[in-house]
């Protein structure tokens, strides 16, 4: 995936709402959006990792940016969505899904439309931030999704912990 | 374009390992045949692709030494040069050096070491120089005794016409995408059954496209699977070039080449079969001087077989040598002080001890083995893919190890089982009975507790508490009875849903050191279950009791602290 913001002039982000905040991710990540299924949970993971699920026989591991930011896990409604992302983790390519209240708009700004965020007062951690966005009066926080995704709980373990097959499963 | 070049490259790298494995093949053949002309033949033919195939890429010094190689074969065909042992290992020699030219022309490297020049003089000349470090010739009055290879069917040495190259990540897309029309299926079922009138003719044709797609997703696994033939051909050189380096004589037979494995068991077979073959000519055949005296033919037997055995391979690697050394055994495993009953130890146990790492019984470590760390690797390795060892040793007769594989990494036989809403899978050959929960320990929630099973106490764990599951408990339970090496732990689940094949899928990097958890599966209603790794999952609920010294079942069973090690010590 390239650096969008600075291949184009105007970059375009999806934006979706969670816990009542709008979020931004580039639209470049953005592989597709799913309704809400079942999902499986995964014992002994971080609570912001809700599980996984079945994305047409691949297994993917679906996160909740509320948790993850330390707000509270939003109930299900039926317009709470997956939001299939690729992000780029310890510099592998990898497909995790991110729960989202709801999904809003796409929107287009360009490089000088996108503010930097201010040292403190937004929810999120500022080096998950790319930026702010203007949509209408209010902001929306434009994260970057592979800083949010690579922090400690997703990140992949130390190599060699167990069986290390790489594509098939570890020995039983 | 640039793509293009480098896809060109991999298929051409691709295509002379091909190449050089089955040329190192057809030389060793050759040395026991040498009037064979249609091994000849095959060599001749792969040099000479090799020299087409890198002059027309640009990589002059490789072509040049394909070519030198090609002539000397050319003098071996008009017959003006007899095939010799030297020869053969001089033709050995530049087939390695090959090897290294290759990747080294690609890298952009394009000068001739010295010694691959020296090699080039050799093919030229046609007369290789002896090696020092080598055994110079065999003893004058030793049987002059083909290295390496029985008779051969020569037809096998035809090029295989017909097939292609895949990437196995296609495959498994393939295979993933195979099972998601069978969950659809299972969905367009329901419907149709619902449907209510007119619906004869459609349940007719959902059944049709239900038993295509199954016979659909069947090719596809057996597209994975490839013979181990060649696998095991690549040994004849291992076998040749140690007993001729150690004044040896072996002579490698191969059984059941054409039995397919899965490509990926394959590719984790190939260094515990390098440690088993070292170790069966290494400490197994004896001198030659020995095997003489002790009135057995000088030239020993080495044989690598394979069959299918209910949904296993068993690979069987024997020798008609020594057999293990009891006595050294014993002595090394009293050292460790790792035998419950030092004195007179049961064979299976004492034979046990050889895959212990560390465990060597050589007196000195030669470039071999005695190191002891192969038959650990062995171990491990065959673990890591579901499989077993096992090793049967007669005194002055010979050595058997035996390894049973599944068939495949990418199916295992599952047993499902289900806690509330979750399914989960354990590898059915865990499981030993299931039975319901006692009526006495339903009361209680404890994650734990001990039951009455014919007689014998049974620890069990409860899944939905040691995985924090937070639905809530039905009034039934069962307990599903897992062994391991002879320790029986029950773990507690709320449903059973029997067995199925089923197909494992990684869980990614992000879940990967998680105990007790090996992967995942699609279930038919399209959602995921975990599988699980029984013997982790239950080291990691006795590491959990704070039971930290061993992870064993069975600590303390019959009062001596010795090696029971049950559950870590899987592997017979």
């Amino acid at each position: 995936m390239h650096d969008q913001d600075n291949t184009f002039d105007h970059a375009q982000y999806l934006t979706f709402h969670l816990a009542g905040e709008e979020y931004a991710v580039g639209i470049l990540q953005v592989r597709e959006i799913i309704t809400y299924g079942t999902l499986t949970k995964v014992p002994h993971t971080p609570a912001s990792i809700r599980g996984v699920i079945n994305l047409r026989g691949n297994v993917v591991p679906v996160v909740d940016l509320g948790l993850k930011f330390g707000l509270t896990a939003s109930p299900v409604t039926d317009r709470t969505c997956i939001v299939i992302v690729e992000a780029h983790i310890n510099e592998s390519r990898t497909i995790i899904g991110v729960i989202a209240d709801s999904v809003s708009q796409v929107i287009s700004l360009s490089d000088n439309e996108i503010l930097i965020a201010p040292a403190f007062g937004t929810r999120v951690r500022i080096d998950f931030l790319r930026g702010l966005g203007k949509s209408g009066d209010k902001f929306v926080l434009i994260l970057d999704i592979d800083q949010v995704l690579s922090a400690d709980d997703l990140a992949p373990a130390a190599p060699g912990v167990i069986g290390s097959e790489p594509g098939t499963a570890a020995g039983l | 374009m640039e793509f293009d070049f480098e896809a060109i490259i991999q298929t051409f790298m691709a295509e002379c390992e091909e190449h050089f494995a089955k040329m190192e093949e057809a030389l060793v053949a050759l040395e026991a045949n040498p009037e064979d002309d249609q091994l000849l033949e095959a060599i001749f033919r792969g040099a000479h692709t090799l020299k087409g195939n890198s002059a027309s890429l640009g990589y002059p010094k490789v072509a040049g030494f394909a070519h030198a190689f090609e002539e000397l074969l050319q003098r071996f065909r008009n017959r003006s040069l007899p095939v010799t042992q030297q020869r053969i290992t001089l033709l050995l020699r530049s087939l390695d050096a090959m090897r290294q030219m290759v990747p080294d022309a690609i890298a952009g490297g394009d000068e001739l070491q010295a010694q691959q020049i020296e090699l080039l003089n050799q093919l030229a000349s046609g007369e290789p120089e002896q090696v020092t470090g080598v055994h110079p010739s065999q003893p004058v009055d030793s049987p002059r005794r083909p290295f390496g290879l029985r008779q051969t069917d020569t037809a096998a040495w035809t090029e295989r016409a017909g097939t292609i190259r895949v990437d196995t990540q296609k495959l498994d897309r393939m295979l993933n995408l195979a099972g998601e029309i069978a969950i659809a299926q299972g969905r367009l079922r329901q419907a149709i059954e619902q449907a209510g009138n007119e619906k004869t003719e459609a349940l007719e044709a959902q059944d049709q496209v239900e038993r295509l797609s199954l016979e659909l997703q069947e090719n596809i696994m057996k597209a994975r699977m490839v013979p181990v033939g060649p696998t095991f051909r690549q040994y004849m050189r291992t076998v040749r070039d140690i007993a001729q380096d150690h004044g040896k004589s072996a002579l490698l037979i191969l059984e059941g080449e054409d039995v397919e494995v899965d490509v990926s068991v394959i590719e984790h077979l190939k260094d515990p079969l390098t440690h088993m073959i070292r170790n069966a000519l290494d400490h197994g055949i004896e001198p030659l001087e020995t095997r003489k005296t002790c009135g057995k033919d000088p030239c020993g037997t080495i044989s690598l077989k394979a069959y299918h055995e209910d949904a296993n391979i068993v690979i069987q690697v024997s020798d008609d040598g020594a057999g293990l050394n009891r006595k050294k055994i014993v002595e090394r495993a009293k050292l460790i002080g790792s035998l419950a009953e030092p004195e007179n130890p049961a064979d299976p146990e004492l034979y046990r001890m050889i895959f212990e790492p560390g465990f060597s019984t050589a007196d000195a470590v030669s470039d071999l083995s005695g190191r002891g760390v192969g038959m650990d690797v062995v171990r491990r390795n065959i673990e890591a893919l579901r499989g077993s060892v096992e090793i049967d040793s007669e005194s002055g007769k010979g050595t058997t190890i035996t390894i049973r594989l599944p068939l495949t990494l990418a199916i295992i036989e599952g047993f499902g089982v289900g806690i509330g809403e979750d399914t989960y899978v354990l590898p059915l050959h865990a499981v030993s009975e299931c039975i319901e929960m006692p009526v006495g320990e339903r009361s209680h929630d404890r994650p734990q507790g001990v039951i009455n099973l014919r007689g014998e106490p049974l620890p069990y764990v409860r899944l939905r508490s040691w995985f924090e599951l937070t639905s809530p408990r039905p009034n039934r339970e069962n307990i599903v009875v897992v062994e391991l090496e002879g320790a029986k732990a029950g773990l507690a689940v709320d449903s059973l849903h029997g067995a199925r094949q089923t197909v494992i899928k990684s869980l990614g990097d992000q879940f990967r050191d998680l105990p007790g958890i090996s992967g995942s599966a699609i279930m038919g209603n399209g959602r995921v279950a975990l599988i699980l790794d029984v013997p982790a999952l239950l080291r990691a609920v006795i590491r959990s009791q704070g039971n930290g010294s061993a992870a064993s079942l069975v600590a303390n069973r019959s009062g001596n602290d010795g090696p029971t090690n049950m559950i870590s010590a899987q592997y017979h």
